[in-house]
């Protein structure tokens, strides 16, 4: 009786691909028409979840997101991720770099009705910083002068940090950082109402002056998240939604159903299947967009576990490594990639120093290496059970062989991974990968690289790689102001790893993203998912029903 | 009755005890790191380190263990400092508290009380459908032994237990929901209208399985029964055939099944992981899922607790209803 449910199974799958030709896009009502209209509700869905909404802790990038529509920032990021004023008019920084003087918009309104004042802003990063507060981003703002014993609680507030009138503030930093206003545009710094308090709460109801806010009940934990227009907000106009409703814990491919059935109006969590087919049907591909290219993934080797003590081994596996060939796992999330920095933080330049795919240069690394032959052990690459790096593990696998090193997959659930992986001689070489906090270069390399980011628990370095030449150039570079200068260190940095190859840099990854044609005004931003602050809705009435399905009014609306 | 009962609640207790005790161990030797959970994969170790110290991760485990079942079940009064309770179920001067969720930020005896009504719906729902198709397609089946009817009954009730339940979610989903669209894809709906045209397709992909395997054993138990002396004597009595079958055969054929529903009820309230996730149906099973992944641990516990009480709950029913319904039990004790 084994072959019934083969039978069955046959038969669902046969039921499914006949019937699978995706729905017709719902129109625009009047697409020849830019200008924005008000109103409208606009609905997403994410597989995820969001562990909160107080921008003291952010620690998901799906939160991070929604947090950008209900905090405005005092500082904000343009289209190309540069910091760019928000709820500030303008700063001046003096000439020696240290000192930021902010001077904020008058008329900021809170969605409590109170006014955004400078001591809000102190108030709120204070809150974000001390020493009981969840904050995975706290030590962003080492920066920032008194940070240290502030952060350890020595000290009860950040003088630093100076009110000088109802709308002017400055921050006094105890050294130059180019990354400064990048990191000043994070969340934990955004304003929040004065009923947030100074200190962290679990019990903080989601209060800021963004564009959207949370209106009572308006975030069901666990299924979905309402905000509503702000109708105070500061950019006359905006935003021009009346609603977003975000819902969560939804698979993949009952986003694509209800996608197809208008009843979402975006999706960015495709399967690779699926994406690949909106990505080439002629009917939706107008509509399709792909996010900036900001996640790595790469190949980790630790400098400290035999074979990977020996630079030539290292780069043998970067030489041995076909990187286009990896691509083609999933062509329509994958750039082919042989350096650190992804097109977010460089844009479109070739130029860069890369690892490239040379089989003979790598069989003659392993030679130089000593091990003409090989290593003689099976060497164990550790991996979390997730669908692509699980995927690439097969191929580095292949790719390896032929230059004698023998990996052996070992797949682990994630949490034993992450600790694993970011344990000190633990494991010797494995998937890295690293998603931008923002469009920086040193959001890249300092984690990554630096002696100073070595720790024998928790450590980003997770190649344990040091060099002093290269601490000594990133330390330069983030406090050089010269953007120009300062690319060129980066560039400089680019090739000292590219040479050491701590990590063998694979693919850089980036989401497509498509929405109905009568969303309009979505543009993917560089840093904030789903960022909807400037989207509008240009629905026309009855597409719905259209939609709907014959016996779609049986039992009623959707929930 | 009264002692055996009472014997098996405190081996209950203790079966609930031991199963916490081996879950905290269980989830603490584990190689995983809660606080970079919380902190995501890229924070920085200080940042890490200082939320594994908010949460007392730092502690030796022994002292974490100690600390969580003090807490668990304790007396407080009424002028117990709120925010030292805050955290806590009441029941008079008696607290239930689980602690604090380190992924939600939520006391995790809120986020079970809102979830455990749910998984209890969909479970009662997945029951009856089991319940009513499995009796009446297995007391069918075995009216009609060796017929076509039977065998198409034998064939149906194959395919329903061959199949894992994301196969028959999956296909029940695109047929009546996306191809259909008579149903709503995933969800829990906003009124109770709404949870009841909701809770059809996770009960049915639960109900399906579970009425397959109720079919095959309310027919094997009738046919049995069917042919015992007792039967024979009442249709020589010339008790109806409606009579034969309902009151001398299914009756005692429904034996068994009082202990699958029993046992089903336990399981079934432990959550139902995969239908759970599947239709987004808020309750334990997807909340185990990422509080597992999560390494959530006072969530994790929490489940544990939850579900080994079910479990050994619907045990102690199980054997208390046997006692009810068979004399020979009630006897022998």
């Amino acid at each position: 009786m084994r072959w019934i449910p083969r039978i069955e199974l046959a038969l669902i799958v046969a039921c499914a691909g006949c019937a699978e030709r995706i729905a017709d896009p719902i129109p625009a009502a009047h697409p020849d028409d830019t200008s924005p209209k008000h109103g409208g509700t606009v609905h997403f869905a994410s597989f995820g979840d969001i562990r909160g909404l107080d921008p003291a802790t952010p620690s998901d990038a799906l939160s991070a997101g929604m947090i950008a529509h209900i905090y405005s920032g005092v500082v904000d990021f343009d289209a190309a991720g540069k910091p760019i004023p928000d709820i500030a008019e303008r700063w001046d920084i003096s000439p020696d770099g240290l000192l930021y003087t902010f001077e904020l918009r008058k008329g900021v309104i809170f969605h409590d009705g109170d006014e955004v004042v400078a001591d809000d802003v102190k108030r709120s990063l204070e809150r974000a910083l001390h020493k009981d507060t969840p904050n995975p981003f706290s030590s962003f703002f080492e920066s920032i002068e008194g940070y240290g014993d502030y952060s350890k609680g020595k000290t009860e507030s950040l003088d630093s940090i100076k009110v000088l009138g109802r709308y002017t503030f400055s921050v006094r930093l105890a050294k130059r950082d180019a990354m400064f206003l990048s990191v000043f545009a994070l969340p934990p710094s955004h304003p929040i109402c004065k009923s947030g308090g100074n200190r962290y709460d679990d019990a903080f109801e989601p209060c800021g002056a963004g564009p959207f806010k949370v209106p009572p009940h308006g975030w069901d934990h666990g299924r979905s998240l309402t905000l509503q227009r702000h109708d105070r907000f500061f950019k006359p106009g905006q935003p021009y939604l009346d609603e977003i409703v975000w819902s969560f814990a939804m698979s993949p491919l009952t986003q694509r159903y209800q996608l197809e059935a208008g009843k979402l109006d975006g999706n960015r969590e495709l399967s690779l299947v699926d994406a690949l087919r909106f990505a080439r049907d002629d009917r939706w591909k107008p509509f399709g967009s792909y996010e900036a290219e900001n996640q790595i993934g790469a190949i980790n080797m630790n400098i400290e576990v035999p074979p990977f003590d020996n630079v030539e081994v290292r780069r043998a596996v970067a030489a041995a490594i076909d990187r286009e060939h990896v691509r083609l796992l999933k062509t329509p999330n994958l750039r082919a990639l042989g350096r650190i920095l992804p097109m977010s933080v460089t844009g479109e330049d070739e130029s860069f120093p890369a690892q490239k795919h040379d089989l003979a240069a790598a069989r003659e690394h392993m030679r130089r290496a000593g091990l003409p032959d090989g290593w003689p052990k099976p060497i164990p690459y550790l991996v979390a059970r997730q669908g692509l790096d699980e995927q690439t593990a097969q191929l580095f696998q292949q790719q390896l062989e032929p230059i004698g090193l023998h990996l052996e997959i070992r797949l682990v659930n994630w949490p034993t991974y992450i600790t694993l992986q970011h344990r000190r001689r633990e494991v010797a070489i494995s998937p890295g990968a690293w998603q931008q906090d923002f469009p920086d270069a040193a959001d890249f390399f300092e984690p990554l690289f630096t002696t100073s980011a070595i720790n024998d628990e928790d450590t980003n370095n997770t190649a344990f790689y040091s060099n002093k030449t290269l601490d000594e150039l990133l330390s330069n570079a983030r406090g050089e102001m010269d953007t120009k200068k300062r690319a060129s260190m980066y560039r400089e940095a680019d090739a000292i790893i590219c040479s050491d190859a701590p990590w063998a840099p694979v693919y850089a990854y980036r989401y497509f993203v498509v929405h109905q044609p009568y969303v309009r005004g979505y543009v993917p931003h560089i840093v904030w998912n789903e960022d909807m602050r400037t989207t509008w809705l240009d629905r026309a009435g009855s597409a719905l029903e259209k939609h709907a399905g014959v016996l779609g009014s049986v039992f009623g609306g959707h929930p | 009755m009264m002692r055996h009962l009472a014997r098996r609640l405190v081996w209950a207790v203790f079966i609930v005890w031991a199963t916490t005790s081996l879950a905290f161990v269980v989830n603490n030797v584990l190689p995983s790191n809660p606080a970079r959970m919380i902190a995501g994969p890229q924070a920085r170790p200080q940042d890490v380190a200082k939320i594994r110290q908010q949460l007392g991760l730092d502690r030796p485990l022994i002292v974490q263990y100690g600390a969580f079942m003090k807490r668990l079940v304790h007396f407080a009064g009424a002028s117990a400092p709120k925010e030292e309770h805050a955290t806590c179920g009441t029941l008079g001067f008696l607290h239930v508290d689980f602690g604090r969720s380190y992924q939600k930020r939520q006391p995790v005896i809120k986020v079970i009380g809102e979830r455990l009504p749910r998984t209890a719906g969909l479970a009662l729902a997945a029951l009856l459908i089991q319940v009513i198709v499995g009796t009446g397609l297995g007391a069918f089946a075995a009216s009609r032994k060796g017929k076509l009817a039977d065998h198409a009954a034998v064939t149906t009730s194959v395919l329903g237990i061959s199949a894992p339940t994301f196969v028959t979610g999956l296909a029940l989903q695109w047929l009546l929901a996306h191809r259909l669209a008579i149903l709503p894809l995933d969800g829990f709906g906003q009124d109770a209208h709404e949870h009841l045209v909701c809770v059809i397709l996770p009960a049915l992909t639960l109900g399906i399985y579970g009425a397959a395997y109720y079919t095959r054993l309310v027919r094997d138990e009738m046919i049995g029964v069917m042919g015992q002396d007792h039967v024979r004597t009442a249709r020589a009595k010339g008790v109806s055939r409606a009579g034969v079958w309902l009151k001398h055969g299914l009756r005692n054929a429904l034996m068994p099944l009082v202990t699958m529903v029993g046992l089903d009820l336990g399981a079934l309230l432990g959550g139902a992981i995969v239908t759970e996730t599947l239709f987004r149906w808020p309750g334990i099973g997807a909340l185990g899922v990422s509080a597992m992944l999560d390494r959530d641990g006072p969530m994790i516990m929490a489940i544990v607790i939850v579900s080994s009480t079910a479990i050994v709950l619907s045990n102690v029913f199980v054997d208390v209803a046997y006692a009810l319904l068979d004399p020979r039990v009630r006897r022998a004790r």
